[in-house]
Parts: structure tokens; C-alpha cells; sequence
């Protein structure tokens, strides 16, 4: 390269890298290391104590694996939903309804509400006394209906329909584009062949669309892992063993109970799990591709 | 033999039960949206007598409590200021590094690249706490230049990795016609390269805007002092504090006012935002 390409690539290339070396490696990093050290944050005394953080993490926290266990719920079955119900209207929007771009354009906005929002949205949707949903029961019952959703015994389960209304539409969108790509001839040849609807999907929509479908799982999955806002806003700042995720006993251990080394080893169990997830993603698309 | 009247009569049940469903689940969108605006000119009493009753007269001193006592007209401010320095940043700096990291081939350019591209595998949270602890040594804690460097940094992996690859699309000749005619790289790039690269602009430009105006973890940890807080903050503030003192009409009309411009800016700019999750799917 010339002088001149030089020094400008250089001179080009220094904001973004020093900005990235110093406000996200550095603390990445950092991370790792000091996940290594018994740190209450504000003294200057770290001990070193090796795994030992991981070691009560995983061995001796049950505040751990409740946590982890909600997470599970919440990355599998809002998941699992989501990837049938967008697939089902991505199907039904390109078979040639009147109104598909209103729909489209319907189920994607609450996509681009704060998540803040959505939260104290449903917080409202499932009050027990002025709520929408105990409100709409109650017409439908004719009796006044007064369930707590979200006590311990149905907080799990009532934070599934956030969770699919604020992102089924992402999802959706990426399926068409996913379903309109796909030739329009492969569908007329197997009518030919006498497939019917549900044998066009299985043998042709399902197996083009593998890599998009794994793309979703792997943004669901990694969206499951780091959830925080609706747990943390919706239990208003302190999320107990009824509610408590990953990301909000991280926050509680790091900045309420000043404990950063162990708060920091939450993080990097955080971190492998979405790294985990990734990995076996990309492994999986290579595997079983099928191509045009 | 009846069959062939039985076929047209099962598609139509078909569809019937399609379209069922689709208006079901807009349904499902539209109903809450609705039921928001109206219960929030509704006074508490009103609120607690039905949830579904519409208001008996409108109670507009919710929304006047809502902007001023409770401030979300500030936060609202707050916010669009984060928002616009933040995202106005953040194309300059990936712009001008995605540009040589595509068009410029030098020892060291992939690993650049990577290095930036493994940021998209890494969650937020695993920064968060040294974050915390660096931005106050810079002196910056609890200060917009400290949070608007870090929403820039962690912008830095998506916006460079779609700039680049809109880059790589754009030919290569009007660069090398416009240093034929004696400009040097830097001005090629200013003069004919970022303006042509518009469409990839406005498109990082939406989803980081987005992102940014509805973020919430690092406001909350990065910011403390009442008047600097951004919307997310202010709002989940607000129904933290209603619950103890019960205003709920006031905490439907922030809400409100929360969503009102969403939904504006939504309204205009679906299509660009639909159009750069469809491109993005494409490319795998």
C-alpha cells in the first residue's frame, strides 16, 4: 500500500479499536480474571481463590440452579412456541390472504418496544385487581375474577406470553423472507407429485430453511440465557428464588451484595453457556445444510 | 361423487379458521394498545371499579402528572439526546474502520475483523461489572459521555460487521476513478464512498437507535442522579415508586407517552426495518 492508504487506514482504523480495546476487551477480560478473586468491589483487597468461586457456585448455591432452572423454562418453552407459531403464520401470510402486509406489520411492532415497556405493560395486563386479563375472564365468566398471576405459583408460567408477544414478530419477518426466497416452482412440482400441504412443508420448506430456523433457535436460546428486564422490572428491582434468572442474581450478588468476584464468576457461566450455545449452532448448520 | 363439492366447502373451513386466528392474534397486539389509552385517562377509582369500563370523564391530569411531577417529559429528552449523540458516533467510528477493514487488504486486517466479530458472541453482562468500576475511574460515572462511549464501544461489533459488508457490494471503481482524478483516499472515501453508502447507514443507523433508546442495563448500573436518567430508567422508576404511592392513572399515561412515539417512528420506518431483517436472513 501506498503512504497516504497507510496512514489513513491506521488513522481510520484507531477510533473504533481503542474504543473496543479499552470499553469492551478490557472489561471482558477483566471479567475472567477477577472472576478469580474473593472482591467485595470497594476495598482494595482482592484475595486470590482460584475456582474457588465456581466451586460454591456450582457446588453449594441451590439460588444458582433455581436461577438457571428459570432460565431453562424460559429459553425452551417461549422457544418452542415462537418457532411454531411464527413458521405457522410465516406459512399462512406467503399462501395468499387478503391483508398479509396489515398482519405483517401488526405482529412486528411490539418488536421495537422497550423492554421496560412491555414489562410494565403486562405488569398492568396481569394486575389482579384492574388487570386486562382478569378483566376479560371475568366477562367471560360473569363473575368477577381476581387470580394473582403472578405469585410464585404461576410467575413461571405467566412470563411465557411476554416473552412470545414481544418477539414473535422478529421472528416472523425472518421467515418470510426465509419462505419468499424459496422458488415457487419446488412447491408446483411436488403438487404435481401429489404432496399436500403439510408434506410441501416437512420435505420443502423445513429442510431449505434449516439455517434460518437454527439463526432463530440460537437468538431465542442466547435471548432465554441473558433475559433481565422483565424479571427485574417486573419483580420491582428484587427478584427472590420465585423469579430469579442468571442476570438478575449476577446484578443482586455484584451491586447489592457487593460481592464482584463471585457476581463475576455468574457472568462468565453466563458467557460459556451463550458461547456453548453458538458453537453447537454452528456445528449443527454445517451438518445438515441442503443446498439449492 | 360428493367430493368434488366436499373440496371447495373444506377450503373455505380452512381459510375461515386461518384468518380466525390471524385476526385472533392482532388482536392480541391491538386489544392491550388500546386498553392502555383508554385506562389512562381513567383516575384510580375508576381504574379499581372495572378494567374494562371506559372512562366516565377524561382525567388529561394524568398525563400532565405523568410528564412533569413525574418527569417523563425530561427523560424523554434525556433520551433522545443519548440516543442521537450515541448513534451519530457510532456511524462515524464503524464507518471509517469498516471502510478500510473491507477495501484495504494489510497484515493483520482479518484479525481486526474477527476480534471485532467475536463481540457479537459475548452477553452484555459479562462486561458489566469491571465497566462499572473502569467508567468510574475515567471519572465518568453517572455522566452522559461516560454511557454514550460504552453504548458506541459495544455498538461497535454489529454496525462494523453489517458496514463492512455493505462496503464489499459497492464497486470498486468509483473509489479508484475519484483517486485518478487526484483525490487521496481519505477524501474518496468522504466525497464518493460514504455518501453512496447511505442505504447501509440508515439501516445500522435504525436498529442502533433502537437498541439504544429502549436500553436499559447499562443506564441503570452507569447512571444514579435523578435528572440524567433515560427513559427505561425513568419508567421503571416511576412504576417502582407507584406502587407504593398508587397513581396508577399517572403510570398508564407514561406509558402511554412512552409508546405514542414508538409507535410514530415505527409507523414510518417498518418497511426499512422489515427490508434489513429480510437482507440479514439472506446472507445467512
Amino acid at each position: 500500500m501506498r503512504r497516504e492508504a497507510r496512514r489513513m487506514a491506521a488513522l481510520f482504523l484507531l477510533p473504533a479499536c481503542g474504543l473496543y480495546a479499552l470499553l469492551f476487551l478490557y472489561p471482558v477480560i477483566s471479567s475472567l480474571v477477577l472472576s478469580l478473586y474473593d472482591w467485595d468491589g470497594f476495598s482494595q483487597q482482592r484475595r486470590f481463590v482460584g475456582l474457588g468461586n465456581f466451586r460454591r457456585l456450582l457446588g453449594d448455591d441451590p439460588m444458582f440452579w433455581t436461577a438457571l432452572k428459570h432460565n431453562l423454562f424460559l429459553l425452551s418453552v417461549p422457544t418452542v412456541i415462537i418457532l411454531a407459531a411464527a413458521l405457522f403464520f410465516a406459512g399462512a401470510l406467503t399462501s395468499g390472504v387478503r391483508g398479509s402486509k396489515f398482519f405483517r406489520i401488526t405482529y412486528f411492532f411490539p418488536n421495537v418496544i422497550s423492554m421496560v415497556a412491555i414489562t410494565l405493560l403486562w405488569f398492568f395486563i396481569y394486575n389482579p385487581n384492574f388487570g386486562l386479563l382478569n378483566g376479560l375472564l371475568g366477562k367471560l365468566t360473569g363473575s368477577k375474577v381476581s387470580i394473582v398471576w403472578l405469585d410464585p405459583n404461576h410467575i413461571m408460567a405467566a412470563l411465557v406470553a411476554p416473552i412470545v408477544w414481544c418477539s414473535l414478530g422478529f421472528y416472523l419477518v425472518l421467515f418470510l423472507a426465509g419462505m419468499e426466497s424459496i422458488p415457487q416452482t419446488y412447491y408446483d412440482a411436488a403438487r404435481v407429485d401429489g404432496a399436500n400441504a403439510w408434506q410441501q412443508f416437512r420435505s420443502i420448506t423445513v429442510p431449505l430453511m434449516w439455517d434460518i430456523i437454527t439463526v432463530a433457535v440460537v437468538f431465542l436460546v442466547i435471548g432465554g440465557l441473558r433475559i433481565f428486564e422483565l424479571i427485574y422490572v417486573m419483580a420491582l428491582g428484587y427478584p427472590n428464588e420465585q423469579s430469579q434468572v442468571i442476570s438478575t442474581y449476577l446484578y443482586e450478588q455484584a451491586f447489592n451484595n457487593a460481592n464482584m468476584g463471585y457476581g463475576l464468576a455468574i457472568a462468565v457461566v453466563l458467557f460459556v453457556l451463550v458461547f456453548a450455545t453458538t458453537a453447537a449452532a454452528m456445528r449443527l448448520m454445517g451438518r445438515e445444510q441442503t443446498e439449492f | 361423487m360428493g367430493k368434488g363439492k366436499a373440496i371447495p366447502w373444506g377450503r373455505w373451513l380452512v381459510r375461515g379458521a386461518l384468518y380466525l386466528v390471524l385476526v385472533g392474534y392482532a388482536g392480541a397486539v391491538i386489544l392491550p394498545m388500546v386498553w392502555l389509552l383508554y385506562t389512562s385517562l381513567k383516575n384510580n377509582e375508576e381504574i379499581f371499579r372495572s378494567a374494562w369500563a371506559l372512562p366516565g370523564r377524561l382525567h388529561w391530569g394524568n398525563f400532565a402528572y405523568a410528564w412533569g411531577r413525574a418527569r417523563i417529559g425530561d427523560y424523554f429528552a434525556n433520551s433522545l439526546l443519548v440516543t442521537a449523540i450515541s448513534v451519530a458516533l457510532i456511524l462515524l467510528v464503524s464507518a471509517m474502520a469498516a471502510y478500510v477493514l473491507a477495501r484495504f487488504p494489510f497484515r493483520g486486517n482479518r484479525a481486526i475483523f474477527y476480534a471485532f466479530l467475536a463481540g457479537l458472541m459475548v452477553p452484555t453482562q459479562l462486561a458489566l461489572v469491571p465497566l462499572f468500576f473502569l467508567v468510574n475511574a475515567m471519572g465518568l460515572l453517572d455522566t452522559y459521555t461516560g454511557l454514550i462511549l460504552v453504548y458506541v464501544a459495544f455498538s461497535l461489533p454489529f454496525t462494523i460487521f453489517v458496514l463492512a459488508g455493505f462496503f464489499r457490494t459497492l464497486p470498486h471503481e468509483l473509489a479508484e476513478a475519484a483517486l485518478i482524478d487526484g483525490c487521496t483516499h481519505a477524501q474518496a472515501f468522504w466525497r464518493v464512498m460514504l455518501p453512496i453508502a447511505k442505504p447501509g447507514l440508515v439501516t445500522a443507523a435504525i436498529f442502533n437507535f433502537l437498541g439504544i433508546w429502549n436500553e436499559y442495563l447499562f443506564a441503570l448500573v452507569l447512571i444514579s442522579s435523578e435528572r440524567l436518567r433515560t427513559l427505561p430508567l425513568g419508567l421503571a422508576n416511576l412504576l417502582m415508586v407507584t406502587h407504593y404511592e398508587s397513581n396508577w392513572g399517572a403510570l398508564f399515561a407514561g406509558l402511554v407517552m412512552v409508546m405514542i412515539p414508538t409507535l410514530a417512528a415505527y409507523s414510518l420506518l417498518q418497511g426499512q426495518l422489515t427490508k434489513g431483517i429480510t437482507a440479514g436472513a439472506l446472507k445467512g
